[in-house]
């Protein structure tokens, strides 16, 4: 599905992604973990295609298209999703308005009609349940005003909507308590499907005991030096990202 | 003590500074035509081309009506009742080092608490000390000559350094552009001149104290500083003035020009005498100041604590003509008793990627009149530009205050700007919480205020900071007790 | 030149209808204001009010005046398409400054509410004019504003007695309709609420064809002790028209005033908004919410004077600019000495969108009284990149995000229009304005 080739990126002058590989396939949750400043936010910013970071190397094909080519748009319409590290707030952007627009612009893309208002709002009214939410939130302005945790939320809430076929969970766990982590999880898992792949990025290993991945990475000095089961998320929590990169530097 | 009480003591508070030195002067007699600028032109020898310069900013000047639009009151001034030179006696025989100076004159700098000789070995500062309007004592001008920086009165330049003066003089504000500036260009009696090469890195902070003396006489500074490319330099200016009876007025003009990644900053600590309670014998401060960013990465920074003068019309401006330019302006002014400022600051960004900064304070106490009046224009070239203006008023008593008008014209769709003003008092609550804290009323009202104009203090020169935080306790004493 | 009025404006100074000599008090108000234009002449941009402003266009062009008589006639196949879906009003209809009785539909009112033309009122009692006409204007009256004194066509009269509160809003819909020449309409409205009475009024600025004219509208608005109005503002005159409202506001004690102002229309349109506070404790919240568009001139002044203690003022205007749109905002804030515990902000937002584009900005603050919080803030910015990013990594088109975000940042201002009937074609209006801008 996702197929990732000696990707090199900068920030400025400033090289960040020196040759990142990573191959995912359907139905599969990928963690990718790492010290601050490995890379990982940048590896998800450049998926979904925000500005400011110079592709200088490699590929990324989605589905056998080149993603790197695409407007970020064209990447969420063709199944690409970023849950954002910080969401940003959109003051006086009524939530039911855009995510009426952000469904229609994608089923658009698909080929399929676009929703009725009564269609639409039962399709909203039975994810926001998935998460937890209230219905006032539709009445909100997107993101604005939110508590962190309802940010989050609100992320994932969005995915559920949309039904990406690959979704990327940049540090979704970050700033949240652990009641609020076991919603948005739940709400993650309640997504899985076997089309469907996740690459979840993450600092910590305790997103990863409720988001069980198929394979973890881990990512220093923007390439991935080691990959492994879930086991090595365990590993890694034990023992600390020092030793990875001990081992690294030895071989 | 309430802070009613308070408000009252500022208000009468007397000026520190306000004693006379008796020097005596060879002063022109009051009167102004063509004879009266070819005589000062001719007293200071000057070359040919600065006569017929003078003379034509004077024939000019004769065509400009007075500006009304600045938001001060004062009798109409007569222009004929001003005498537009006063030079120390001898000029010829103008001493060449401290020890030549008038004893009389050090023991004037003792008593405003800057004494030369401690200023100069404490903080290394070379001193320029205009007294009245010719430059009577340099220092330090070796330790800059090395270094290769011009820094000289400006009547020694038009006779060492014609070339610099006919490029420079005169171009960032030319004669036409404002009554005070036309005059000032006509009459100007000296000032500074300060030429720093390209790659030099000003080795000292340099220095001028101006003071106003002779009675009755106007002084018209002029001042002129070029950095050349990759250089910087920081300027200090500093004034005070003994207390008077008659309006003096006081219109200089201040020229900055930087080249390509050059900086300059200027400071200034402006405390000449406002006037008695009444609002009697002050001074009235029309000046011009403007700073070019010619070349780009140039920066020019204006930091002024404006606590003197019946009257202040200034606005220190920036022109950021070079690309990735910027303009600075940290302001704080205190208007008591009856002054009146009208200040503030213009930031005409022409290059693309400029970028200026604009933070005023303004402090309105007794029936003290102030107002902020700044103009920020991006122009249809600038693209990238960025402008942010925090204009903060702080008014202690019922009887002042502070208008804010400011000019923003935008006409580039990248500009990105950001204008906040405020306009508050020093609380009842916050007083009684520092005095409940053991803060006499005085040091509560002198500590919030000047947390109030702290951004601006910390922008100034170490040492200059001191003085103005001195300067601002001082001007506020007693009100502020 | 001083026995004539400056070129230009002759045709302005002939006050429609009925002849000179039916009340002796209303010629000389008149009278006066002629002379006053006389006076004041015609300002060029060295005049601080019009500093960002020529009157050239608007000069060049001759305007003549309307023939009544022909009014009703005007607007053959009624109002419908132009009403409010859903909106229960005390409507009153002008036609190019003339009341039309056969679009007008008033209905039953209240007792102590009386509702109906300034001419009628005239007629029928002078009396209950006479004391309020130009009473909040005062005699010292700007240029257009004068114009209007002079040769006001006719308007609006609203009087509500003491207590009396109405229900449905007031709906005043001014019709522009072509005719062969360009001409002025020079509207006159009333509105005088007294102690403790409650009001709506929606105001309705329309043009049926896209054509040139000039519309120069006063309205004097009097709020008695403890009376409240909201004020809904709706400017959609054709986009070639000039478009000049003087807007005089005086509020006794405890009163509450909301005006909200939408500018989507003319050419150039000016609105000046002099607002006074005579009592204590009385509350005043101006919004503005303004589209200008190709060769469009949105041009706001607004003065508001606290002279007594104890008010609040809240002046927010929002502005979205694109192509060679420009806008003007002059805002003012006077605090008088002894105006202690005055609360006022103000603020202006501006979104420019295009190369050509420009924003003239001057929030002004005057203050002379230490008792009082009073702030005033000022932006000029682009959309947001963060927000167009997110919008886009959800699957919007940019053109689409960029539209949503621009009516993110005017919905805070159409959120504030007091009925919801006009706020959902506020919205569909700046939404379709939005729609054709080249936003891209």
């Amino acid at each position: 599905m996702l197929s990732v080739n000696g990707l090199k990126a900068k920030v400025g002058e400033t090289e960040i992604l020196k040759g990142l590989d990573l191959e995912v396939k359907p139905g599969e949750i990928h963690a990718i973990m790492g010290p601050n400043g490995s890379g990982k936010s940048t590896f998800s910013h450049v998926l979904s295609g925000r500005d400011g970071y110079e592709v200088t190397g490699g590929s990324v094909l989605f589905e056998g298209q080149d993603l790197l080519d695409m407007e970020p748009e064209e990447r969420a319409q063709a199944g690409v999703f970023l849950a954002f590290q910080y969401p940003v707030e959109l003051p006086g952007v009524n939530n039911t308005y855009f995510l009426k627009a952000a469904l229609n612009s994608i089923r658009k893309a698909r080929g399929e009609s676009e929703l009725d208002a009564v269609t639409f709002m039962r399709l909203i009214k039975e994810k926001l349940k998935i998460l937890h939410l209230d219905d006032s939130l539709l009445k909100r302005a997107v993101n604005s005003g939110f508590s962190g945790g309802e940010k989050k939320r609100n992320e994932i809430f969005q995915m559920a909507l949309l039904e990406p076929k690959l979704a990327i969970l940049d540090e979704t766990d970050s700033g949240l308590d652990i009641d609020a982590l076991r919603v948005v999880a739940d709400g993650v898992n309640a997504l899985r499907s076997p089309e469907r792949s996740m690459i979840v990025v993450t600092h910590y290993q305790r997103l990863l005991d409720y988001i069980e991945p198929d394979h973890v990475h881990v990512l220093a000095k923007g390439r991935i030096i080691r990959s492994g089961g879930k086991e090595l998320a365990l590993e890694l929590e034990e023992k600390g990202y020092g030793w990875v990169l001990e081992q690294e530097q030895a071989a | 003590m309430t802070s009613t009480q308070a408000v009252d003591e500022i208000v009468r508070s007397e000026y520190e500074h306000g004693f006379v030195t008796e020097i005596e002067s060879d002063t022109l007699p009051p009167g102004l035509d063509e004879g009266v600028v070819r005589a000062i032109s001719a007293r200071k020898g000057e070359p040919e081309f600065m006569t017929e310069w003078r003379l034509k900013a004077y024939r000019h000047w004769l065509t400009m009506p007075t500006p009304h639009w600045a938001a001060v009151h004062y009798p109409p001034i007569d222009y004929q009742a001003i005498s537009y030179f006063s030079a120390p006696k001898r000029p010829e025989d103008a001493p060449k080092s401290l020890d030549e100076i008038d004893p009389a004159l050090l023991e004037t700098y003792e008593k405003l608490g800057i004494p030369i000789e401690e200023q100069k070995a404490l903080a290394g500062i070379a001193v320029d000390a205009v007294f009245d309007s010719v430059s009577v004592a340099t220092t330090f001008r070796e330790s800059l000559a090395e270094a290769g920086v011009i820094f000289c009165a400006i009547s020694e330049a038009v006779h060492d350094h014609p070339e610099l003066i006919q490029k420079y003089l005169g171009s960032v504000v030319p004669h036409t552009d404002n009554y005070y500036a036309g005059l000032n260009a006509a009459v100007f009696s000296d000032g500074t001149f300060v030429y720093v090469p390209e790659g030099v890195r000003c080795p000292m902070e340099l220095s001028t104290y101006f003071r106003i003396n002779a009675r009755n006489t106007g002084q018209f500074e002029r001042t002129l500083i070029i950095a050349e490319r990759g250089s910087y330099v920081s300027y200090l200016e500093g004034c005070t003035a003994p207390q008077r009876d008659e309006n003096q007025l006081h219109a200089a003009v201040v020229e900055l020009i930087a080249m390509d990644d050059a900086e300059i900053k200027y400071s200034t600590v402006q405390n000449w005498y406002p006037g008695d309670e009444r609002g009697r014998g002050g001074i009235y401060n029309f000046v011009t100041k403007r700073g070019d960013c010619r070349g780009a990465r140039s920066k020019i920074s204006w930091t002024q604590v404006e606590t003197g003068s019946a009257i202040t019309w200034k606005y220190p401006s920036c022109i950021l003509r070079g690309d990735d330019s910027v303009g600075e302006f940290y302001s704080v002014a205190v208007t008591k008793g009856r002054q009146q400022a009208d200040t503030g600051t213009k930031m005409i960004h022409l290059g693309r990627n400029t970028r200026s900064t604009i933070v005023s304070k303004g402090i309105s106490a007794g029936e003290g009149q102030q107002t902020y009046r700044g103009l920020v224009r991006i122009s249809q070239r600038a693209a990238g530009a960025r402008n942010h203006t925090q204009c903060d008023s702080l008014l202690i008593g019922d009887r002042c205050s502070a208008n804010t008008i400011p000019y923003i014209e935008v006409k580039h769709p990248s500009a990105n700007l950001e204008h906040e003003a405020t306009t508050s008092k020093i609380s009842e609550d916050q007083l009684f919480y520092c005095r409940s804290r053991g803060l006499t009323a005085e040091d509560a009202v002198s500590m919030i205020v000047n947390g109030f104009c702290k951004e601006v203090f910390n922008e100034l020169p170490m040492e200059f900071a001191v003085e103005a935080q001195k300067l601002l306790s001082i001007s506020l004493e007693g009100a502020v007790g | 030149m001083s026995d004539q009025a400056p070129t230009g404006f002759e045709t302005w100074l002939v006050a429609a209808g009925s002849a000179a000599g039916e009340h002796e008090w209303l010629d000389r108000q008149r009278r006066h204001a002629a002379e006053q234009v006389r006076e004041l002449g015609v300002p060029n941009t060295k005049h601080e009010s019009w500093r960002y402003t020529s009157l050239k266009r608007l000069l060049e062009t001759g305007f003549s005046r309307v023939d009544e008589t022909r009014v009703d006639d005007l607007v053959p196949a009624g109002i419908d398409a132009y009403l409010v879906p859903g909106l229960d009003s005390h409507r009153i209809v002008m036609v190019n400054g003339h009341y039309s009785p056969r679009l007008s539909a008033l209905g039953e009112l209240p007792p102590g509410v009386r509702i109906g033309a300034l001419r009628e009122f005239l007629t029928s009692d002078p009396d209950a004019l006479r004391e309020r006409l130009n009473a909040v204007i005062g005699p010292q009256q700007p240029l257009f504003s004068a114009l209007n004194t002079a040769g006001s066509d006719d308007g609006l009269v609203v009087l509500l007695e003491r207590g009396a509160i109405l229900e449905r809003p007031i709906e005043l819909i001014h019709l522009a309709v072509g005719m062969e020449v360009p001409r002025v309409a020079q509207p006159r409205h009333l509105i005088a609420l007294a102690e403790g009475a409650q009001a709506a009024l929606i105001e309705r600025y329309i043009s049926l064809n896209p054509e040139l004219y000039c519309t120069n509208s006063v309205l004097e608005l009097a709020l008695g002790r403890d009376a409240t109005l909201y004020h809904d503002r709706i400017q959609m005159e054709s986009p070639q028209a000039f478009h000049i409202t003087g807007l005089y506001l005086d509020q006794a004690a405890n009163s509450h005033y909301q005006g909200v102002n939408i500018g989507l229309g003319g050419a150039w349109a000016r609105t000046d908004i002099i607002a006074r506070f005579s009592g204590e404790h009385a509350q005043c919240r101006l919004q503005g919410l303004y589209l200008a568009g190709d060769q469009q001139l949105m041009d706001y002044h607004l003065d508001v004077e606290h002279a007594v203690p104890n008010c609040t003022s809240q002046e927010n205007f929002k502005g979205i600019l694109y192509g060679k749109g420009r806008a003007v905002f002059d805002g003012r804030v006077l605090v008088a000495r002894n105006a202690q515990r005055t609360d006022a902000a103000m603020s202006n937002k501006n979104l420019m969108l295009s190369e050509h584009a420009e924003v003239d900005t001057k929030p002004q603050l005057e203050i002379h009284a230490d008792d009082v919080k009073c702030s005033h803030g000022t932006t000029v910015g682009q959309i947001d990149a963060e927000m167009l990013f997110y919008l886009r990594s959800r699957g919007l088109s940019a053109s689409l995000a960029r539209r949503m975000l621009c009516l993110g940042f005017a919905g805070e201002i159409i959120e504030s229009i007091h009925h919801e009937a006009v706020r959902e074609v506020v919205a569909e209006q700046v939404g379709a304005r939005l729609e054709s801008a080249p936003l891209d």
